[in-house]
């Protein structure tokens, strides 16, 4: 038996097309469908002008574009033996930006579309969940719009802003502006407090027992409740191999099939349009299904996001967790909001190291306009997981720009011989339920998995 | 109110990056319990809702305000919503609803979805009524303008709609009450552009972005800098220049550089000779005010 079903509220739609066969899942085909060929507007784009568009690929996670946009110009730079040494101050900046963007996702991620799916399940009354209309509902948009206000002070708005440039930053914030960021994360801190976890930041933050589990209350217990109840603890897993791409102050890059090594070999990573449809009805395989390339790195399909880069740094609380229930639905969704606890509380410290007196910008010494033949790459740990930029400049202009987003590494199709992450981790589900949860738990982005 | 007397709003979601969206989920929280209170959000493709999309379609279910963010194509290979072309959904609620809103500057005129020079058809909601449903609605297409619009153009729209009917709009089909203005009103860095300082070099408080960093706020019609972003900032006052994105050509090329020629920008402020604007920058220049040559705190 096929079953078609329409996934939504995923920033766009996918289909799920399922084979059965008695009542269990043998085979799990995700259709992207919708493509708007960022990579072809690029080409013959003033360099520059990168920083505008990529941003514009996800509405989400601009930022992680903007920065890996950002890098991969000054990287060309780089190559050229041009080297910008960026100030502490700009380097802060730009990290602090992402980090913001990062928390802001995953709470809006946990209660816009975690929750009502998972609820769903019970019986039980949590109608204040419900979008739209539950308190809880409406006071995570509350608190989401706080948090990314912190943002828009120095990058003067968000979503879509272009505040990192080659050479650092175009804001110059005073410390009254880095006092307001702290308070706006002082409210996240409050809200993870009181209404999220019910604990305070710093036990939490000592956690490193998977008992420790029992120490959470309010609304993330009941996330972990519901998981038990309904077997999110057992189903969901996949390779359990994770990758990493690049580190920062919470980051570490390295890879995992089984044990940890912290170094990756971006030549290693290889994109293939075996299922993919192609602008060019010629150049296009007989078998392709969707708009989604997959990915993969020495050969091999890697699981990356927030369970890849707590595993990889080895965080206590979530490395715990990871031993006792495996790369679960629970584990994944436990490592995102454990990452978001993190990130509030080293972006505080961050700020608190901005030296106001430095400058936020050195001028490069020459225009990416006058460049006549160059290449660069970068890599961000974004929302989702890491993220990959490939450029090639000629005569002043892009010749090509390659997107390799995390959701491609984790939503992509298979090869001939292996399913992707997503695909194997819904492989042998018995219901599109938890097959749709399973999905979900990768925090799906189908504008950032076609882009 | 009771919950029927609400006017129903749907949002549609065509060729975007959900920036409208999530622009619109960032608004302040007060305004957004107030939007919520007084309509009814029937469908959201990022939210939960009650009703799917194609239950509203095969249920002709009638509404009042049609969101539509991203723009349109009736091209199936590369784009469609729950198996309809953007051009075919679009034209079957248009039937429906009351008014119609093109939140962002994709869904006005194409935006940068339209640079997708492969996919030959993407154009804004008002190239792509289809002929019978042009003249359908009873008042004009209202283009909410911007990439992203922001959420307090639409609130207000959505709310001068529900008490008033109609709105003035410009020749662009945008709202002339949100969109008189420029950008360039209320910029803190006014001052410099009067006495024409420009900034150094990215990074600075101390500066007009005009002269050097491809500012287009006197010449983009918005009122950024009245309502501000996030309740915090903007572009021009954190130090970005405003790139136009609320206008019809946007996006531009270049857009972090001023085009000059013989050190004077190719396009000056809007309806501002350009001889003029010449004598005025010579003699603004004379002055050398002290206070605008120097860091703004010590
Ligand atoms: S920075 Fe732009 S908006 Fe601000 S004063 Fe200068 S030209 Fe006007
Ligand atoms: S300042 Fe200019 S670029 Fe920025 S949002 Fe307003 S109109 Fe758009």
């Amino acid at each position: 038996m096929r079953t078609v079903d329409i996934v939504e509220r995923i920033e766009g739609e996918a289909k799920l097309v399922c084979t059965w066969d008695d009542k269990i899942i043998t085979n799990a085909q995700i259709e992207f469908l919708n493509f708007r060929g960022f990579e072809y507007i690029l080409e013959k784009k003033a360099p520059l002008d990168a920083l505008i568009y990529t941003p514009r690929i996800c509405g989400i996670c601009g930022q992680a574009h903007l920065k890996a946009t950002v890098e991969v110009l000054e990287n060309i730079y780089k190559n050229l033996n041009y080297e910008i040494e960026l100030t502490n101050k700009a380097k802060l900046l730009r990290e602090i930006g992402l980090n913001i963007e990062i928390i802001d996702s995953h709470i809006k991620w946990f209660y816009m579309f975690i929750m009502p799916d998972i609820t769903a399940l019970s019986s039980k009354d949590f109608s204040s969940y419900k979008p739209l209309k539950g308190e809880k509902w409406l006071k995570s948009s509350f608190i989401t719009s706080e948090i990314i206000k912190s943002l828009a002070i120095i990058g003067g708005q968000w979503p879509h802003t272009s505040y990192m440039v080659p050479g650092g930053v175009v804001s110059d914030p005073t410390l009254l502006d880095l006092t307001t960021m702290k308070n706006y994360l002082d409210s996240a801190i409050n809200f993870f407090e009181d209404d999220f976890a019910g604990v305070c930041i710093d036990d939490y933050l000592s956690f490193s027992k998977a008992e420790d589990l029992d120490k959470i209350g309010k609304d993330l217990k009941d996330f972990i409740d519901l998981c038990f109840e309904h077997g999110f603890d057992k189903i969901g897993k996949s390779y359990n191999r994770h990758l990493v791409l690049s580190s920062t102050e919470l980051f570490k890059v390295g890879k995992s099939n089984k044990r940890v090594i912290n170094r990756v070999d971006l030549e290693r990573i290889e994109e293939s349009c075996e299922y993919t449809f192609n602008i060019d009805k010629n150049k296009q395989s007989k078998e392709a299904y969707t708009w989604a390339k997959n990915v993969r790195y020495a050969d091999n399909f890697f699981e990356t996001g927030p369970l890849s880069r707590a595993v990889i740094s080895k965080r206590a609380f979530i490395s715990k967790l990871h031993e006792k229930f495996e790369d679960s639905v629970l584990t994944r969704v436990m490592a995102r909001m454990d990452e978001f606890v993190h990130l509030l509380y080293i972006t505080k410290n961050l700020i608190s190291k901005i030296d106001i007196s430095e400058e936020s910008f050195v001028k490069p010494k020459i225009s990416l306009n006058e460049i006549k033949n160059a290449e660069a790459k970068s890599v961000v740990e974004a929302s989702r997981g890491s993220l990959f930029h490939d450029i090639s400049i000629k005569d002043g202009k892009i010749s090509k720009y390659n997107v390799i987003t995390p959701t491609v590494w984790n939503l992509g199709p298979g090869n001939k011989s292996e399913p992707s992450v997503a695909q194997k981790a819904i492989i042998g589900l018995d219901s599109i339920e938890k097959a749709e949860i399973t999905l979900r738990s990768f925090d799906i982005c189908s504008v950032c998995t076609t882009h | 109110m009771k919950k029927d007397k609400k006017p129903k709003v749907l949002w549609l979601q065509a060729i975007t990056c959900n920036g409208n969206t999530h622009s619109f989920l960032s608004a302040n929280n007060n305004r957004m319990r107030l939007f919520l209170n007084s309509f009814d959000l029937i469908y959201h493709p990022s939210l939960t809702t009650d009703i799917t999309i194609k239950e509203i379609i095969e249920k002709k279910i009638n509404f009042d305000f049609l969101l539509v963010e991203g723009a349109i194509s009736s091209n199936k290979e590369f784009f469609s919503i729950s198996g309809y072309s953007p051009y075919e959904m679009l034209n079957i609620l248009v039937k429906r609803t009351k008014y119609l809103i093109a939140v962002g500057s994709c869904a006005s005129y194409g935006g940068l979805h339209a640079k997708f020079e492969q996919n030959s058809d993407i154009q804004g909601i008002g190239d792509s009524l289809s002929a019978e449903n042009l003249y359908i609605l009873k008042h004009p297409v209202v283009n909410l303008t911007g990439c992203p619009a922001h959420p307090e153009w639409i609130i207000q729209t959505l709310f001068s709609l529900k008490d008033y009917g109609k709105m003035a709009l410009d020749e662009k089909g945008r709202p002339k009450e949100l969109y008189y203005g420029l950008a360039h009103h209320g910029c803190t860095r006014n001052e410099y552009f009067e006495w024409k300082v420009e900034v150094k070099h990215f990074g600075l408080k101390e500066g007009c972005l005009f002269y050097e960093q491809g500012c287009r706020g006197p010449m983009t019609h918005s009122n950024c800098n009245k309502i501000l972003w996030n309740d915090v900032s903007t572009k021009t006052r954190a130090g970005m220049p405003c790139i136009g994105c609320t206008e019809f050509d946007f996006p531009r090329e270049n857009m972090l550089e001023t085009k000059k020629n013989i050190g004077i920008p190719n396009e000056v402020p809007l309806e501002v000779s350009k001889r003029a604007y010449l004598s005025l920058t010579g003699v603004a220049k004379t002055f050398k005010i002290g206070r605008l040559n120097k860091k703004l705190i010590d």
